[in-house]
Order: C-alpha cells, then structure tokens, then sequence
C-alpha cells in the first residue's frame, strides 16, 4: 500500500517538475514539435531564434517526412537541378536515429576512422537523411578506394533493407575524424568530387566523436564539393576550429574546394516522446558523466599540439622582425606584398586590411581558450558534485534527512 | 528499475541484469514510424489500423549481465506468423561484419501486451540463442504516462497445473549510455543551439544540463524524504526494508572523502587553474602584440627605409 503511494508520490513529484523542465527547455530552446496535438505536456513555441543557430525542424505534417514518396524522387532526379548551381543544396536535415548511429559509430571506432552511408531523400534544395549504416572497411585516410570495396556491401544492405520498408537511396557517406576536427582531407575531396561526379546527389558528412566527448556537444559537418575548375565567390569565414599541427597543411590546401552546409535535427512524435521519458532515466548518466577523466589523452595532445604552434609562431616573428621595424604576422604571401607597396607608398592607408586571416598568435589564443573552456566546464561539474556529495559530515544523532547536501530541502 | 505493476506476468527470477541502450529504442520507434507512415501516404483515408513490426536485438552477453546495444529489422510472415528466417541470417551476417562483438539476444515487436504468437516466434529463436529477450514497445502516446512504455520479457519454464509450459516473466532494464551516446541523446532530445560557439551560450548549455540533473535528484529525495516524514508522524506504516534502504543510502555520504581523493582532486584543480592561467597569458601576449605592431605601424620614426612621416 505505502507502496502505491509512494509511487503516485514519485509521479507527482516528478510530474511537476518534469514538465516544469521540459517546458523551460522548450521555451528556451524554440523546440517546434512535429505535430500538432495540444496536449498538455508540450509548448510549441514558434520564435524566431535570435541568432543563427539551427532550430529544430518545424515540419507541420505529423511524421509524413517518414514516408517515400517513389514518384517525386525519381522525378527530381530527371531533372537534376544541382547540375546548373554547385552551390544548389544549401541544407541537409539529419534524423534522430541517423545521428545516433553515426556518433555511436563512429565512437565505437576509438582512434582509428571509421566510415559509413547515409540514406535518406532530395527535397529542394535539402538533403535528408533518414538512416546511416556502417560499412565493415577500416576508412583510413590513404585508401581512396575504400568505398570502392565496400560497394558490394552496400548494394546488398540497401537490397536488404528495401524488403522491410526501407526505401530511400543512397544519398551521402560520412566518415570520421577522431580528434582532428571536422572538414574534408585530400583524399576526401578527391573522393567526394568523383561522388559528386558518378552518384549526385551524394553528400560527405564529418563527425569528431572524440571532439564531441570533449566538448559536450555533438561535432558534425556536412559539406559538398565544387567542382573542378570552379572558383566559389569569395564566403564569409565558416565558424573556427582548431585543426592540430601535422594536419594544417592538408585542410589549407583543399579547405576553398568544399563548402558547408547547414545542418538541423528532426524526429518523429514517437521519438519525442520516447526520448522525453527516457530524460528519467538517463538523468543519472548527465551526473556521473565526468568529461575530465575521460579526455585526459586528448586535452594533453591538444596542449602539446598549441606549444608546438607557438614555437613555430616565435620563430615566425623572429624572423620577420629582422626585415626592419615591422612584422607581418600573417603567412598569406598577397597581403605581404600588400603590405610592403603600402608601405613603399608612404602616406597610404596602412590600415589596409591585412587582417582578413588573423594572425598566428590570434589564432593560437583562439585554442587555447577553447581547451581550457573545455576543461573549465569538466571542472565546475566535478565541483558541484563534490559539494553535492562530499561536503557532509556524519551526524550522530537522530537521522537527519537534509544532510544530502547544502541544497535547501525546504524549497517546497 | 523499471518495472511497472499490472500486465498480469510474475517477474522474472532468472538473475540477469539487462541493460539497454537509446539506440535500440530509438530504432524501434524510427521502424515503426517509418512504417506507419508509408501506410499512411499509400493506403486508405482513416487511421491505419495499428502495424506490428518485427525485429532483432542484438549485443553483449558476458556472465549474468546482458547489454543491449543495437537492433535491426526483420521480416514478418503474417499468414505463417512467423519471422523469414533466411533474411535474418543474412542480415546477421552483415551486421557481424561490421559489428563482430555483437550476438543475437532476442527479438522485439510493437504492441501494447503480450499476445499468444509471441511465444511462437519465441520459441523459433530458440535455437540462435537458448534464452532469447523479448522487447515490446508501446507505442501509444499517452502523455499521462511518466514510463518508458518497453517492457523485456524473458521466457521461464514453469508448472502450470502439472503441465510445464514456457511463459514470458517480465525483466527489469536499467539504461545504459556510452558517453557519446548520451551526448547526442541529449543534443536531439533537447535541440540545443550548435551553432552556440560562444563561451556564454555554451556555458549556460553545460549548466543548465547539470541543473536539470540534479533537479531530478533533488525531486526524488524530497520524495523520499516526504515519506519518511509520513512514516514517522504515523501517517504511513512503516516499512522496514524501505527503511533500511533509506538509512544505507544516507550513510553512504560522504560519498568518497578519502584524503589520497582530496589530493587527486585537488591537483586537478590546480591543473584547470594552471590552465586558465596560461591562456589567460596568451591572450595577453596576444593583444600586446596587436599593440605594439600598431603602435610601431603609427609611430615609428626609426624605420631603416628612412623617411617616413610621423602618421598622425
């Protein structure tokens, strides 16, 4: 009996404050759920997101992105429209589940690449992907046939999986970086540029599990490559990431060949309610989690990687600051001799703007503030839980209950 | 953990220790939604009557712990009621080349009880794996309901009426994440901003994550604390094994205050603090830097180029 009411205790409890959370979540987060049942556990807030950031998918139909429409596919592929634009597809739209598996993946692999496909569907100008699966070839970075022996593989899945209900195409690859970040490789390009010349549409995902571990938040690109010969108007800067010392040179060289696409999330009603509840259950991990002990190998990598740069930096500096009273800290050899015309000019603009790449030093501070951010965050949990859990003393008498920590129990 | 009452099924008493992890829950729902929705788009106007779908579940056994990791999808016979066992062990195959350490634990299916052809299937894969799990998936959404509606069952030999008959006997699960796993869970669960690269916003992220965790800690003590408070003003019979529970979990705090932990800790503060401290003076290098190259760009009167001008 007590039991029972304990239990209608516990529902209530967290009755109120579940809903309280997730409605405080939703609010802050513009969460736009995909249907559009009323019901009384959910806020559908359609504000606009002040910045940039992707929101959630406001797809009206309830869960109809599921469904294959056959038809309208092969109708957009007749008339490939991405052929007139190498910059048609702007956007790609990944499902619940896809995500999962990938990350799941691509962590299973530890240190080493792992690699796999996306399936999904064309509308516009988005790509989506409904599913990924994994493909039993160790991707590592010099083997641009990879996907060349795991073909058969993947023609057999797909087979497979067309007789219980999954009907989407092939529609990209993804791959992993562990630790190194997200963006294409040499090799990458070159493969995803005779992708994009034999499969379109075909997109090339990156994700960095270890990356993702570190920060807390999921690593992921998506990009999609120009085509040979083909100069992209000159972008705004993608958003910042550390790229480690043996790898700079690679990204560099082929970093203006691709462009990124933006991405968001969706998943199904069931998904949403599936995963709300199950926020009561995994409470428990986000507690215990403890992303200091985990990363330890990877932040001293990181570190070493910076000191590495820096050193390179110094002598950077050393050097120019022999070519007389001025030192061009950056390394892009145009604005160099930019710079020295100016100069030579005299009563130029020598505010000329040289810092359109900032500089070495700009940069290295960029990483170092990220890792220690990273550690800072790693740090403050491991705080909170000290002082949750430690700072109490075993009281001799009578059995007192707020002893749990200095967290004020007469809240209610 | 998990285990709700009614449902008519004793528990089970086999020993074994379930855990499951999202992935498996989140492809169950992804395979029936798919589903549904393709029956939606193709067939009638009206409510599709309800779809069972069929699948496996794979991963670890080790011992007495069973972890369920992944699943896939399998195909239902609807006249023979039974599931197309070719296809099932080419699927298998593929599964094992990617993922060699997995195993077939079990099967699963949609629905809100157990029905009898349950048992049938059951008992057919019997003889990949000698206890087969069977997971089943509400999939009504009933917003009322604060449980995950997945139950496990496992399949018990036992005596009825003096004849011995398989049964399915309900399991507990708990859930069990890979830290990865548990990121990405959270990112689609909640959406959170990727874009957020901004120390603030990620902050707030961070925080507000372990805000919500502890939330949920806190909730649940106050609960026990309420009904212990009942207990000892009489309003509740006390219960002794609740009670002892109770009175093991307090004396668990300190948690671990041993003083070789306060040394670890400690010098992982300092290592943060070390950290900050060197950033912080990169940062400052950095802007001096900026600084005097422009101070010396706007100043300089003793350039070897000679006779520049003083830039006012």
């Amino acid at each position: 009996m007590s039991k029972r009411k304990k239990k209608s205790e516990q529902r209530e409890a967290m009755d109120a404050s579940s809903s309280i959370a997730r409605q405080s979540w939703e609010l802050e987060n513009n969460i736009v759920p995909m249907e559009h049942a009323a019901s009384g556990s959910s806020s559908p807030s359609r504000l606009g997101t002040s910045s940039s950031a992707p929101a959630a998918a406001a797809v009206d139909s309830c869960d109809s992105i599921y469904a294959y429409d056959e038809a309208a596919q092969s109708a957009i592929q007749q008339q490939k429209p991405w052929t007139r634009d190498p910059h048609y597809f702007k956007n790609v739209k990944i499902s619940a589940l896809a995500l999962l598996k990938m990350v799941v993946h691509a962590r299973s692999g530890g240190t080493l690449e792992v690699m796999g496909i996306m399936q999904g569907k064309i509308e516009g100008d988005t790509f989506i992907v409904m599913d990924a699966f994994a493909l039993p070839v160790e991707g590592t970075e010099t083997r641009v046939n990879a996907q060349a022996d795991a073909y058969e593989y993947m023609v057999d899945y797909v087979q497979t999986n067309k007789q219980i209900g999954r009907l989407e195409n092939v529609v990209g690859w993804y791959h992993s970086h562990p630790g190194y970040g997200c963006w294409l490789s040499g090799i990458d390009v070159t493969t995803q540029v005779l992708n994009q010349q034999y499969q379109e549409p075909f997109l090339a995902v990156v994700i960095d599990p270890t990356r993702t571990v570190s920060a807390g938040k999921v690593e992921i690109g998506a990009f999609r490559t120009y085509p040979q010969g083909y100069k992209p108007p000159d972008e705004p800067a993608s958003e910042y990431q550390t790229i480690p010392l043996n790898k700079i040179e690679d990204f560099g060289v082929h970093c203006k060949q691709y462009y990124p696409l933006d991405i968001t999330y969706f998943k199904s009603s069931l998904d949403s309610h599936l995963l709300d509840l199950l926020w009561n259950k995994y409470w428990l991990n986000t507690l215990s989690s403890s992303p200091l002990l985990g990363s330890r190998d990877y932040v001293a990598g990181q570190i070493s990687d910076l000191a590495e740069k820096l050193e390179q930096t110094e002598t950077q500096l050393a050097h120019s600051g022999r070519m007389g009273g001025f030192f061009m800290p950056s390394q892009k050899k145009k604005e160099v001799s930019l710079f020295v015309e100016t100069k030579k000019r005299l009563e130029s603009t020598i505010y000329v703007c040289f810092y359109q790449e900032e500089s070495q030093l700009a940069k290295i501070t960029k990483d170092s503030s990220k890792i220690t951010v990273e550690q800072v965050h790693g740090l403050m949990s491991q705080v909170i839980k000290d002082i949750l859990f430690n700072s109490v003393t075993p009281v001799a008498t009578a059995p007192s209950f707020d002893s749990s920590g200095p967290e004020p129990m007469a809240e209610a | 953990m998990a285990s709700s009452s009614g449902a008519g099924t004793m528990s089970s008493s086999s020993g074994l220790t379930f855990k499951l992890h999202p992935l498996v829950i989140v492809n169950i729902s992804d395979h029936y939604t798919r589903l549904m929705a393709q029956a939606a788009a193709t067939g009638s106007a009206g409510i599709p009557p309800p779809l069972r779908v069929f699948g496996c579940v794979i991963g670890v056994q080790a011992g007495r712990n069973v972890e369920i990791f992944n699943s896939f999808e399998l195909k239902h016979d609807a006249a023979t009621d039974s599931l197309d066992r070719p296809f099932l062990e080419t699927k298998q195959e593929q599964y094992k080349k990617v993922f060699p350490k997995y195993d077939v634990l079990g099967w699963y299916s949609i629905g809100a009880d157990i029905r009898e052809s349950d048992m049938v299937i059951h008992k057919a894969l019997m003889d990949i794996n000698e206890s087969p799990v069977y997971l089943l998936l509400n999939p009504a959404i009933n917003p009322a309901r604060k449980e995950l509606p997945l139950s496990i069952y496992e399949s018990e030999l036992h005596v009825i009426d003096g004849v011995p008959s398989l049964i399915f006997v309900k399991a507990s699960y708990t859930i069990e994440t890979v830290e990865a796993e548990r990121i990405s869970v959270d990112h689609v669960a909640h959406i959170k901003p990727s874009d957020g690269s901004s120390a603030a916003t990620q902050l707030a992220a961070h925080l507000t994550g372990m805000h919500s965790a502890i939330k949920m800690l806190h909730s649940r003590i106050k609960v026990l604390h309420h009904l212990l408070a009942a207990i000892q003003k009489g309003d509740a019979p006390p219960e002794h094994a609740l009670l002892r529970q109770v009175s093991s979990l307090v004396r668990r705090l300190p948690a671990i205050d041993s003083p070789k932990f306060q040394d670890d800790f400690l010098m992982e503060y300092n290592d943060t603090l070390l950290m900050t401290y060197l950033a912080t003076i990169t940062k400052c290098s950095n802007t001096m830097n900026e600084f005097v190259e422009k101070f010396t760009t706007a100043y300089d009167k003793q350039s070897r180029r000679g006779g520049r001008t003083v830039f006012v």
